[in-house]
């Protein structure tokens, strides 16, 4: 009788941690696609509280997520994820929002949630064809938007395929990011000169400003600020920060270019 | 402004968010909704920039007008409105006045740098204003509705 209790209550405890591991690794794959914090603490209490903890704990920044949950019975468990790399992708933050929905409309078994949260992460190629047409298409429209000319437009769209190879091909291997969005700057406004120099666009200064506008992190700044007004300022100011450390790579990449480039041409 | 100028403004900008919508990985089924969203952004700011003097409430107008348009259609097509606004806000996302502030303060040119630091900030500051004052009034309305479920039950 005494056993039985004791098993009962240790597989209780395994099915805590385990609600509380799939919660933090849904949280942690909705910040890496781009959610907003507020958002995804508040995903992270509502698939314990489905799963019948009696309260929820959860701090997230941009670079880690951590929980505490407390059972009916006063138990307590804390685990914490830590968030490395993070690109924005929609289409996955959506199937992520529509799963947390429907495990906190149905409650299933958490085994089988976590292969399901597991089935949305299938490793592909990591050549995208409509990522890189979109690279190449918002190149031109902002070339354009700030008044560029069309060939302008036509001569960022190579640069663009470029910055997306790059980032495709070099950023995955896990190079310093600092480092790497620098040199794909430099690489970008060294191309952008050269292609002027040539004959090839007219405007440096516009086919450099589209091409811009792919690696600057300007959603990121208005991200930033718009979380710190709604009250998280911690992930807010890291946010801020990051986005102001990424620009001043990138503006250091373009300058460095800029400077080669008059002195070459 | 010439209108020939307006066009080439609303056109651009739909097009450049056609590929920010490509780039982020929009659903498929999105990707018109969210540009139509740009393209409504840019007129907008056209139409605000034409009324008013401060870069703040410049921005502050098509910020409000494409957290309204996410969120209806977001109901419309039963999907999270966030990756709609994160598109349809991005013609004035100050990207280039970020580039341009940043570039400044690292070739030294301190007057330019902080005429555009100042610039760069009030347009941010607009932008965010202008989400958060909508996207409040839709969570607390959400709560609310929430709320009345959970007593009726």
């Amino acid at each position: 009788m005494q056993d039985n209790k004791i098993i009962s209550e240790s597989e209780n405890n395994a099915g805590s941690e385990k609600v509380l591991s799939f919660a933090l690794d849904l949280g942690k794959s909705m910040v890496q696609c781009g959610a907003e914090i507020n958002r995804v603490e508040e995903t992270v209490k509502r698939v314990c509280f489905a799963y019948g903890m009696s309260s929820t704990h959860v701090f997230s920044i941009i670079s880690m997520i951590y929980a505490t949950v407390i059972e009916k019975n006063g138990k307590t468990h804390t685990q914490m994820r830590r968030i490395y790399s993070y690109a924005p992708n929609f289409d996955r933050l959506e199937q992520l929002n529509s799963l947390s929905r429907k495990i906190c409309k149905e409650v299933p078994d958490i085994e089988k949630a976590a292969q399901e949260l597991k089935s949305l992460f299938v490793k592909k190629n990591p050549f995208r064809p409509t990522v890189c047409l979109g690279y190449i298409i918002a190149a031109m429209g902002f070339t354009v938007f700030f008044g560029g000319t069309l060939w302008d437009a036509v001569a960022s769209a190579p640069i663009a395929l470029v910055i997306y190879l790059m980032n495709a091909y070099i950023k995955s291997t896990g190079v310093n990011r600092l480092f790497y969005t620098a040199l794909s700057s430099f690489v970008a406004g060294f191309l952008a000169l050269t292609f002027v120099h040539y004959g090839f666009g007219e405007n440096a200064n516009m086919i450099m400003i589209g091409d811009i506008m792919l690696i600057i992190p300007g959603l990121m700044l208005v991200n930033s600020v718009r979380e710190m007004l709604c009250g998280d300022i911690m992930s807010g100011l890291l946010r801020l920060l990051e986005s102001v450390i990424l620009s001043m790579a990138i503006a250091c990449g373009f300058a460095v270019a800029i400077i080669i480039g008059e002195g070459i041409f | 402004m010439v209108a020939n100028e307006i066009f080439r403004l609303i056109f651009s900008g739909f097009i450049g968010t056609v590929g920010f919508t490509l780039l982020f990985r929009s659903n498929k089924k999105r990707v018109i909704i969210s540009s139509l969203g740009g393209a409504m952004v840019c007129a907008v700011y056209v139409l605000s920039c034409h009324f008013f003097e401060s870069e703040l409430i410049q921005n502050l107008f098509p910020a409000l007008a494409a957290t309204v348009y996410a969120e209806i259609m977001a109901r419309v097509t039963k999907a999270p409105a966030t990756p709609i606004l994160a598109c349809s806000i991005i013609p004035l996302v100050p990207g280039g006045k970020l580039y341009y502030t940043t570039y400044y303060f690292v070739m030294g040119e301190n007057e330019l740098f902080r005429e555009s630091l100042g610039a760069l900030l009030s347009i941010a500051g607009g932008l965010a204003v202008g989400i958060i004052l909508i996207s409040a009034i839709v969570y607390e309305f959400n709560r609310f509705k929430f709320k009345q479920i959970l007593d009726n039950e």
